[in-house]
């Protein structure tokens, strides 16, 4: 709750909002995502955390309006995402687990396609390209082609190039998955930098400690369903035999091997 | 620089900087046209436009072998070699170059055929003068002229030598009778053989019903069928839907890496980014297009073949062209739509061009295939371009001759684009 300067009591609106999210793929396998609910305030980085298969990529693909879940509702900024997703669109960015780029083309080439698919054009266009390549560290880099990248390289400009049109909510599915530890810094860093600038995220990792030094909000699931949610210092609290992220993870999801 | 642009410029730069299917989509066609149309020249030369090289062993030395000699070389059909290495011919070393390959036929004239024939030609103006009595000219045998054959020269080529052959044994045969006729005429009646009454009826033994032989269509604007004029729009259709490879492959790309997640949660209908992509393929296929016509006016000239004529509806044949690249674009979206590897995309796109090349009628003329392929044909879109463009180049065809290719290649361009939608949508569901 917030006051506003003539005391009126106004309500804080989340930037997402879902509620009984399932989706399921048929042939008889279960539910990918089974009765999901989160809310995401502004400015908050929401940590989804998950073994293998647990539906955290499915559970992305839907809240960034690329699936229509069977059941559910979904809002974003206030608006139904699954009926008007050209509206929500225009507010939100997707960093996908894969190198999402156009290798034959230079890291500016790729920012400057997908900032003109964006709607910015002429001065605030370029302006983004260059902010957005410093930002990731690849100034130097910025004009040689993607396929001569490093893994480390593409996975920064995979997460530029997911910021380049400045979106509201940023919806990143593994974005350091096997980079060096430099890059992954680097790329926390960037991710912070975000989060001070105000811009929502909705996040997916297998690393426990970026999720405990990034997201504000946790939510563990396993088998589509949700089965923890809270701040990390919470969740722990709550369970004094873990001693850190990792052990309540296993804790609540097993040790039995994923495939 | 609206999505629609941004996306038709970064694909064409996509496709510049992929130089291995560039060499595919450009160079593959040129090289096809280029080695088919000298190939295919050549064979049109030796069937019909130039002497074709053939042994003569002269075992007769009469008037029957000098006769056929001039008759076989004035009709340039066919050279005749009577010395190999400076040596005369023999029958045994004619087999043996024949059965080599060296060459594909030799004419053998047997001893004392000119002899025969005039002593049969002589029998038989007298059995003719002769009211009753037994016929002797039946009496009289005489060797065949025999024609060797390579084993792998094909039947029809085979049928044109002989023919040939007999035609020219033919007049001879009948010049040699009318003159003993003549002779026996004057012997029994004491008509004179006069020297004018000779000319006369040599004049008459000419083919008196004559062939002529004509190109349907309007006399003027009809260009006699070459190999240029059906190897250039063949060879260049099977060019351009070569582009389902690589288009098939950058789409499968883009599905691979989530490059298409990242294209649809824009803020931009999809359809005008896929109408960027759709539109930068096409124009690589009218760039190839034209760089093709451009080989068969300039470049095959230098080699000895007509020069390819685009005829008189430039626009019409553009139009074609169009379309046939829309279709051909319409079908690489289905595959990199349809397609789960690229391995699979690929194999598929260029095995089935290559099918449907030769059902069109691409490597051999539609009209020279089975009755069963003929009805198959109707269905290769290359088949729809070609008869296209053969009616544009060949045939004096105009716009309204070529409406029905026309639509066609749309309907196949719809039906591609259709099914790929449908298919598209059906993964989207399944979240690939």
């Amino acid at each position: 709750m917030e006051f506003s300067e003539n005391t009126h009591v106004i309500e804080k609106k989340p930037l997402l909002r879902a509620s009984g999210l399932r989706k399921s793929y048929g042939g008889g396998n279960p539910p990918a995502v089974d009765d999901l609910s989160l809310q995401v305030e502004p400015g908050e980085v929401y940590g989804l955390l998950g073994p293998n298969g647990a539906g955290k990529t499915t559970s992305i693909l839907i809240m960034s309006t690329l699936l229509r879940p069977c059941y559910g509702t979904l809002s974003i900024c206030g608006t139904d995402a699954f009926k008007y997703p050209g509206k929500v669109r225009k507010m939100i960015g997707l960093v996908p687990q894969e190198i999402a780029l156009y290798p034959t083309l230079t890291g500016r080439e790729n920012l400057y396609y997908f900032g003109r698919l964006n709607g910015l054009k002429g001065a605030s266009l370029e302006a983004r390209v260059d902010t957005c390549i410093g930002l990731v560290g690849l100034s130097e880099n910025a004009d040689r082609r993607v396929e001569y990248y490093s893994g480390g390289m593409k996975r920064r400009l995979n997460l530029a190039v997911g910021v380049v049109h400045q979106p509201k909510l940023l919806f990143l599915d593994e974005p350091t998955v096997g980079i060096d530890a430099q890059s992954r810094h680097m790329i926390i860093e960037n991710l912070l930098q975000l989060r001070e600038e105000g811009v929502s995220m909705v996040y997916t990792t297998h690393y426990m400690e970026e999720a405990q030094q990034l997201c504000n909000n946790i939510a563990i699931i396993d088998k589509g369903k949700k089965i923890a949610e809270g701040a990390a210092g919470q969740l722990l609290a709550a369970h004094p035999g873990c001693r850190n992220l990792e052990e309540l993870f296993l804790h609540f999801t097993g040790r039995q091997l994923r495939d | 620089m609206n999505p629609f642009l941004a996306t038709f410029f970064k694909d064409l730069l996509i496709l510049w900087r992929d130089r291995a299917g560039m060499l595919v989509l450009f160079l593959m066609p040129m090289v096809l046209v280029l080695v088919v149309s000298l190939v295919q020249n050549n064979i049109l030369a030796v069937t019909g436009q130039a002497g074709l090289r053939v042994l003569f062993i002269d075992q007769d030395q009469g008037f029957v072998a000098k006769a056929i000699r001039q008759r076989l070389q004035a009709s340039g059909e066919l050279e005749l070699i009577s010395e190999l290495e400076g040596k005369p011919l023999t029958a045994e070393r004619a087999r043996k170059e024949v059965a080599a390959g060296h060459f594909q036929f030799a004419l053998l004239l047997p001893a004392k055929t000119s002899v025969r024939l005039r002593e049969k030609s002589s029998l038989l103006a007298q059995d003719i003068s002769r009211t009753s009595g037994e016929s002797k000219s039946n009496d009289i045998d005489h060797e065949p002229v025999q024609v060797f054959f390579d084993p792998g020269v094909q039947g029809v080529f085979r049928t044109a030598v002989v023919s040939s052959v007999r035609y020219s044994l033919l007049g001879i045969e009948l010049k040699e009778m009318e003159q003993q006729f003549s002779k026996e005429l004057h012997a029994q009646f004491g008509i004179e053989n006069s020297e004018k009454n000779e000319r006369n009826i040599s004049r008459e033994t000419q083919v008196f019903l004559k062939v002529s032989e004509q190109i349907t269509g309007d006399s003027e604007q009809s260009r006699r069928p070459n190999a240029v004029q059906q190897n250039v729009p063949a060879w260049a259709l099977f060019g351009m839907f070569f582009i389902v490879v690589p288009l098939s492959g950058a789409l499968l790309r883009e599905r691979h890496d989530s490059t298409i997640r990242r294209l649809l949660i824009l803020p931009v209908p999809y359809w005008t980014l896929l109408a960027g992509k759709t539109l930068a393929y096409v124009a690589i296929c009218l760039v190839q297009f034209g760089l093709m016509l451009l080989v068969g006016k300039f470049i095959l000239p230098l080699m000895g073949t007509p020069a390819f004529q685009i005829g008189e509806h430039p626009g019409a044949v553009f139009l074609l062209a169009f379309c046939a690249a829309l279709a051909a674009t319409g079908y690489g979206m289905l595959l990199g739509t349809w397609a789960r590897s690229y391995e699979q995309a690929s194999m598929l796109g260029a095995v089935s061009v290559v099918i449907a090349a030769a059902l069109g009628g691409v490597m051999v003329p539609v009209y020279v295939m089975p009755q069963v392929m003929q009805k198959l044909s109707i269905f290769s879109p290359l088949a729809w371009g070609l008869d296209g463009f053969i009616k544009l180049f060949v045939r004096s065809g105009d716009l309204a001759s070529i409406q029905t290719n026309l639509c066609l290649f749309i309907g196949f361009f719809l039906l591609t684009i259709s099914l790929s939608v449908v298919l598209f949508s059906r993964q989207g569901r399944n979240g690939g």
